[in-house]
Order: C-alpha cells, then structure tokens, then sequence
C-alpha cells in the first residue's frame, strides 16, 4: 500500500448538507490544560474543526492522549474551551438545555453504585422530568432492551462490568436522545457483547439518531462508522468517509467468470481495449488498522497540522 | 438566665433589615459581577471576559426560571439514599450510647438536675448534629466530581440550582429525620429522668420560724433521688413543699394520707415580660452600678443601706393582662462584704412607683424580701397595696389605677443591709406572664438547632461546589469557630480586648510584654506593625460580621433555664438562616456554574 494513499485520500459521498442537519459542530475547538498557576500544561486540543451531521456514526479515533475524550467533554459542556466553539444542535455546548435531546454513555460507567438497575434508570429518568408513568414504561423497555430483567433489583456494585456498561447504555438512552455520544462504547464487553452493541449502533441509525463514538478498538469502528475523524497530539489528522479513506485507489481489481485459459491471456489485452464483461471492477481496501498505524507513524515521523480530506 | 445582648424588637429589628437588604443586594451583586470579571478578565482579556461574565449571568437567569422541582427532589433522594449508605445512623447510634451512658458522668446531686439534663442532651444533639451535616454536605459534590458520577448528571437537563437546592434538600432530610428522632427521646430521656416519688416522712408539726413566726405545719419528705424537701402545710388538707433541685410537690390529702405529688416546676417555660433597667447611686442620683470586681462585668451591684436602686421600668402593664396582680421573678446575685449570718438570705425591698413625677401617688411601700442566691424568687405582687403620700399618710392602693402611667410602673429594687450588695444585670428581674407549655419549647430549642444544621449543610455544600472534600470541611468548620466565637472577634477588632493583632501579639510573646504595657519597639515600627495588623483585622471583621453568629443561633440556655424561646426571637433567626441560605446557595450556583467538572 502506497503511503500517499491515505494522505491523497479524495473527496467521495459527499452530500450536500444544509445547517440544520448538522448536529455537532466545532468550530476552531481548541484546548489548553492549564496548572494552578495559569501555566500551560498540556496542548490537548488544537483548532478543530469538525461537523456531524444528523443520521450518520461518526467515530473519533486517535491513541491514547490525542485529544477524544477532551472533545467529547468540550461537546458535552464538561470542559470549557480555551478558544473556539462546541455547538450541539446550534447551541453553545455550556447551554443545559441541549442535553434534553443528548444521550451520553460514558468511557466508564460512571452510575451510583447503591442503586439498582430500576433505581437508576427512574432517577436519570426524573432528571429529565419525565412523569412517573412515561418513566415507569421507559425504563421496563430499556432494562429489557439491554437484557436486564434479572438483576434489575440488585445493585449495581454486585455487577460485573458487562452488565453495569448495559445499564450506562440504557441511561444513555432513557430520554429517547436524537444525539448519542458514546465514549468507548465496546471495552469491557464480551464479543457476543460487542457484537451486541454494534447492532444496536446501527439500529440507532436506521431510527435517524445521529451516533457520535470515540474508541480505540479500529475493527468496531470500521464496522459501524459512516465517517471517521483521526486525531493525534490534539491535531486532526484525517477525516472522511470510512468506505473512501480505505480505498486503494492505485489499484483496481477484476472479477470475472467464465474464462477459459487462453481468454485469460487474452483478457489483459482485451481489458487494455476496453472489452468483455466485468463483473466487478473494484479498488481493494486496506484494513483501518492500516491506515490507522500509518497516520500514526507518518505524524510523528513529520509532526504539524496536516489538511485532512474534505468529508 | 444570662442574656448578654438584649433581644431586639422584631418590628425595630425586620425594619432595618429590609432597609439594609436592598444596599446588601446591590454590593453584593456588584463584588460578584467584579470578581467574576477580573477572573474572566485575567483568562481571556477584558472583552471577552465581559461578554463571558454577561453569558453566565444571562444562563444564571435561565437556570433559576428553569429549575424543576422534580429534578431537584430527585437529586434530594438521591443524597438521602447516599446518607443511608455513608451509615448516617451511626450518628444517631451515638447519642443513644452518650443517653445510656449519661449516668455515669451527669451530676446526680446536681442543685438543679432539670438544667443539667436539658442542657447535656440539647448540647449533645446540637454538637452531633453539626458535625453530622458538616461531614455530609462537605464531601459529597466532591466525590461525585471524583468519581465522576458527577458526569452522568451534568449531561442531562440538570441545573446547578438543582443540583445545589437537591443536596441541601436532601442532607436536610436525613439530618431533620436524625433531630427528631433526638428530639423525642430526648425529651423522654428528660422527662423520665427528673421524675422522682417522695412520701411523707414521719409526722407534720407545728412549728415556728422566723419567717412566719405564728407557726405552721410543716414536716419532711423521705429521702429520694438524693435530696428531700420541706413540707408547708397551707390547711389540713393541701400543702406545698420547698423548693429542692430546682422544683418542689404538691402535697394533698387523699383518704386519711398525706400524698407527695410529682415533681412540679423543673421543666419550666416561662413567658416573661422584660422591663429596661436603670441604677440609682448610693445618694439616689441616677448612675450607674458597681463594678465589685468581676472581670465579667455583665451584672452590676448596688450598696445595701444606701439610696442606690435597681429601678426596671415595664411597659404593658394593665388590668386587663394581671387582673390580680402579677408574679415578679428576681434572680439576683448577693455580694457580701462581710459574712453576716450565712444561713440567711439577704434582705432587700421591692417598691413599685408610679414613673409619672406629677402623679398624686409615687410610690408603694416597700416590700421586703430575703434574696435567695443561685436561684429564682418569685414575688408575687398583689393588685391592693399598701401606699405612702406626698403627705405622708399610708393609704390602700390599687396597683394599675394608682402606680402605673400609661400601663407603664417602676420596681425599685434595693438591698437593706448595709456593706452588702445586689448584682443585678437586665433580664435579672422580669415579669411572669404564665407558663408555657415546656414541650413545645423544647421543640423551638430544637428548631434553633435545625436552623444551625441548615446553616452547616449549605455552607458546606456552597464550600464542595469548589473546594475538594478535605478543604471544604475545613473551610466548614472556620465558619463555624468563627461563629461560635464571634464576640471574641468583635471585641478583638473593636479594641476592647488588649493585645492587638496578630503581628503585636507575637512581639508581645517574643519580648515578654503584657498586654497593658505600651509596645516597645520604637515609634515608626510599632506605628508598622499597627497599621498591618488593623488591616488584618479589618479583613477579619468583615468576613466574621459575614458569618452565621453560631451562638447566636443556640437557645439551649432558654431552654435550659426554663425560659420560653420568645417567638420573635425564633422568627428572626429563621429569617436570618433563610437568608444565608438563598446568597450561600446563589454563590455556590455560580462557582458550580463556572466550573469544569471534568478538569
């Protein structure tokens, strides 16, 4: 695979998309960790910009320190940026009121471990005053949804850590959210696990949810997301869609059936005159493990902001 | 009862806080508006720090509109189920062991068991309580952002009201559900504790005695519960016994037996009425009293077999209210130069004058009395008595037509033994109104105590909106100190402690000068150090005149006393602690507000 490939990557799927079917947007996002004494500490975030737009998966990559996570919680209003804007359905991310319509599964089931199953998805339910009886249904739906039914009345310190992640995804959908943002949603689950949550993923999708994931786990991505955003250092390395930037587009391949062996000879000549009958007629694709560790080495061989592609 | 700063006027009092509510207001909004900019300023310039400052206080509006009560009750429960985990009920466990125990270590010959026990189980509550919220409202709002429980919250519609309001609500619950609690048993643990029988112990005699020399019947009651009283018949058929331990029985004959009732007047709640006190010297002019050399100078004396007078004017006082006269309650120190006859209280004279000088009746004649020491005396002052004229002739009077003016009268108080003195302060001598009903004001000295669990709670909440859990019960905690010992602070700043501040007292240490002497150092050193340590104190006073008045707050005497808790007193500490609620909480909404809980 050429290197040129991924960073030559061209502009396909576009659509032509109108404001209001962006759902996340940031514009110049940046962020600066700062000690107690104003003093810089560490660059996590530099310029974003980025727009997710209403229906599609879109999944932030990126190792460990490159700047996800500090994006996810610009977009969620728990971080302020250092310069920039975060705007969630056209609001500023430190509006309260856009989390009406947000779900957020966090990296960590970050739930009140006291409560049970029932308990905590009635209180996140309260939290967004939802009456007692919509409460009451959306919760038996979501606890049966994420395969709870019989541990919903023991707490969740007695569970194992499959089981609190179904409870996480399950308050993460008790408001019925148009947004979800995911933070890691496949760690700690077993494969039956996380192929459980991919189809889930996906039918978020077919029910016009937009689903905003950041992981490290490529293959879960590459199976579920629309579009992906590589980040390194804080820096936007890539974006685009998923099926276009694992294109190899110097190469094509040939199917064909039906050819004896001298028509296979002859078939490169005929090819070469545009002839016979393609049954396909394909670029290959690498694997996103590939294009992944490619970015990766290429940005610290040549580290500086690099213009990603255009979708 | 000693009660050093006078009770306000409600009326007087709300006045001036209305008046001074709308100046606090504006400063107070004014210094957030200015720090939240130079903070903002200092981040991200002057422009943007402005428009910044302006969007937080625009969201603030939006915040406060929008609060739900569903959201903010359900952030209660929650913290209610977080107390139920952090064992809260061990507090509670606690001061059940401290009442089983209270045997042990309570004073059970005590002079006044009734004061002992109300004390000891008020204070034991208020202490247990304090520190309960103390630990509850501190640690919680910082472990959430630890563990980042707090995440799952701040991404749904939650807002910092709510999140603050919740909490305190919350806390309030468990620490109201704990008080109560305390409250009832408490109250048993007292009432049952002072209950005690007596019987008749051997025969009722006549006997004579120098205070009623034509004899009466009187006798002993057996020895229990580590005292035994005197018995005064008043007829063959009831009587009455002295008073031991702060209370006395009802004696009544039932059949052919003399029966010795239960304890009577130990768990008082008296409603007084409180008159203003003047002294007269000893050649009669109007001065003051004196000092017999008490470093506490709360109460002043006055001579015996002089002119100098105690004189309490009342107000209020009519027919209507005391249709046959009213029970004058005197709880006067006796300062004796000289030991005189030990057993025997000294005497003294009660007078009641009319206050208007032009009046054809002055003055009643004087009523003389033995002060009893360390305990109430209680005269009653009937509505016939007995006046002199201007001319001299004695004639009978009646108390509300002749000696008072605009139902205002005078008691003067005087000591009619010469080299012995009275000390007397202001809420010494006070009119009996009646008696309320104890249990009730047993409730309202809990209620004082609520209102300190509420003050604890929201600071304490307001505290962990930024500071981590350690800190913040630290920071608790000085507001508390600094509450507790708000005179002491007062007094420091205003000079009528000696000493100075800080940088003085150290150099006092240092060089071993006592706190009279003047500061050796030089005149432009000493002019340094206090200019520094006025600021110092500066600094100080404001932040303790910002502070709850803890001690203020704690009617734990009034109820151990056995005074009732009057309610204006009740309705100004309610405003009062309602009042650092609703800026504690806003200040804690806005550091909340303004603060990345995932940094």
């Amino acid at each position: 695979m050429s290197e040129s490939m991924t960073a030559d990557a061209p502009s396909e799927g576009q659509e032509e998309t109108s404001a209001s079917d962006v759902v996340v947007e940031t514009r110049n996002l940046s962020k600066v960790y700062r000690d107690f004494w104003g003093r810089q500490k560490v660059n996590a975030l530099k310029a974003l910009d980025l727009e997710v737009k209403q229906g599609e998966i879109f999944g932030l990559l990126g190792p460990n320190g490159s700047g996800k996570s500090t994006t996810i919680k610009l977009l969620l209003g728990l971080l302020f940026p250092t310069s920039g804007q975060a705007l969630v359905f056209n609001k500023d991310a430190s509006d309260v009121s856009k989390n009406e319509r947000i779900g957020y599964l966090p990296e960590e089931s970050y739930l009140y471990k006291f409560l049970n199953a029932s308990e905590t998805l009635d209180f996140y339910g309260r939290l967004f005053d939802m009456p007692a009886d919509v409460r009451r249904d959306r919760v038996n739906e979501l606890i049966s949804m994420v395969g709870l039914e019989g541990a919903r009345r023991r707490q969740l310190k007695e569970y194992s850590k499959g089981m609190t992640r179904r409870v996480g995804l399950a308050q993460a959908l008790i408001n019925d959210p148009e947004l979800i943002l995911l933070d890691e949603p496949t760690t700690g689950l077993d494969p039956i696990g996380t192929r459980e949550m991919k189809d889930l993923i996906i039918k978020l999708r077919e029910q016009g949810k937009t689903v905003l994931m950041c992981s490290h786990l490529l293959a879960d991505v590459q199976d579920v997301c629309d579009r992906i955003a590589i980040l390194h250092r804080g820096e936007l390395k890539e974006l685009g869609r998923v099926d276009s930037l694992l294109k190899v587009r110097e190469v094509t391949q040939l199917q064909a059936q039906g050819l004896s062996k001298e028509a296979e000879e002859e078939i490169r000549a005929i090819v070469a005159k545009d002839g016979g009958e393609l049954l396909s007629m394909e670029n290959p694709t690498t694997t996103l493990e590939e294009l992944f560790l490619n970015i990766v080495t290429d940005s610290e061989a040549r580290p500086g902001r690099r213009a990603p592609s255009d979708d | 009862m000693t009660l050093e700063n006078a009770i306000p006027n409600f009326a007087d009092w709300i006045f001036d806080a209305l008046r001074f509510l709308p100046i606090f207001i504006v400063v107070f909004a004014a210094a957030g508006f200015f720090i939240g900019f130079l903070v903002s300023a200092v981040r991200r310039g002057p422009v943007e720090g402005f428009y910044a400052v302006a969007q937080v206080i625009g969201s603030a509006v939006v915040d406060i509109l929008n609060t739900s009560i569903r959201r903010t009750l359900a952030m209660a429960m929650l913290a209610v189920q977080e107390s139920i985990r952090r064992k809260v009920l061990v507090a509670f466990a606690v001061f059940v062991v401290v009442l089983l125990f209270a045997g042990w270590y309570l004073d059970v010959k005590s002079d006044n068991p009734g004061r002992l026990y109300l004390s000891f189980v008020l204070t034991s509550s208020n202490y247990l309580v304090l520190i309960l919220a103390l630990f509850l409202s501190t640690f919680s709002l910082p472990t959430d952002i630890k563990n980042r429980t707090i995440y799952t919250i701040v991404t749904k519609p939650v807002r910092g009201t709510e999140i603050i309001l919740g909490r305190i609500i919350g806390f309030m619950t468990v620490g109201t559900a704990i008080l109560v609690a305390m409250c009832l048993i408490s109250y048993m643990f007292v009432v049952r504790g002072l209950n005690h029988e007596h019987q008749v112990d051997g025969e009722i005699q006549l006997t004579s005695t120098e205070l009623s020399p034509d004899g009466s019947l009187q006798g002993l009651t057996t020895y229990d519960a580590h005292h035994r009283h005197t018995i005064t018949m008043f007829d063959d058929v009831s009587g009455e016994t002295d008073v031991v331990m702060g209370h006395h029985h009802a004696v009544e004959k039932v059949g052919d037996e003399l029966v010795v009732g239960p304890p009577q007047g130990a768990l008082a709640a008296r409603v007084v009425r409180r008159g203003s006190l003047r002294f007269k010297d000893r050649s009669g002019k109007p001065g003051a009293g004196v000092n017999v050399g008490h470093e506490w100078a709360y109460r002043s004396y006055i001579e015996g077999g002089t002119l100098a007078a105690a004189v309490w004017t009342f107000d209020g006082m009519t027919a209507d209210r005391y249709p046959d006269g009213f029970n004058l309650e005197l709880n006067l120190r006796v300062f004796r130069t000289h030991k005189g006859n030990i057993e025997k209280g000294i005497l003294g004279s009660i007078t009641i004058r009319n206050p208007n000088t032009g009046a054809r009746i002055r003055s009643s004649e004087p009523i003389s009395f033995a002060a009893k020491e360390f305990s109430i005396d209680r005269q009653f002052i009937p509505r016939e008595l007995k006046a002199i004229d201007s001319d001299g002739t004695v004639s009978d009077v009646d108390l509300f037509e002749d000696l008072t003016d605009q139902g205002q009268l005078e008691v003067w108080i005087q000591c009619s033994e010469r080299g012995q003195y009275y000390g007397m302060a202001e809420p010494d001598v006070y009119v009996l109104e009646n008696n309320g009903n104890f249990a009730i004001n047993f409730m309202k000295g809990f209620i004082g105590i609520w209102l300190q669990m509420l003050m604890v709670t929201t600071f304490g909440v307001g505290f962990s909106t930024f500071l981590s859990g350690p800190v913040g019960m630290l920071a608790t905690l000085s507001t508390i100190v600094v509450g507790l010992f708000r005179q002491f602070i007062i007094d420091l700043v205003s000079g009528t402690l000696e000493g100075g501040g800080p940088i003085e007292a150290l150099i006092r240490v240092l060089t071993q000068a006592n706190l009279q002497v003047d500061l050796d150092i030089g005149r432009f050193p000493t002019l340094v150090v206090k200019f520094l340590d006025a600021r110092f104190l500066d600094a100080l006073n404001v932040i303790t005149v910002s502070l709850p008045d803890y001690a203020g707050f704690s009617t734990t005497e009034f109820v151990a006393t056995g005074f009732n808790i009057e309610p204006s007193l009740l309705a100004m500490q309610v405003i009062r602690a309602f009042t650092y609620f609703v800026f504690v909480t806003i200040i804690g909404y806005f550091f909340l507000k303004t603060r990345e809980v995932a940094a």
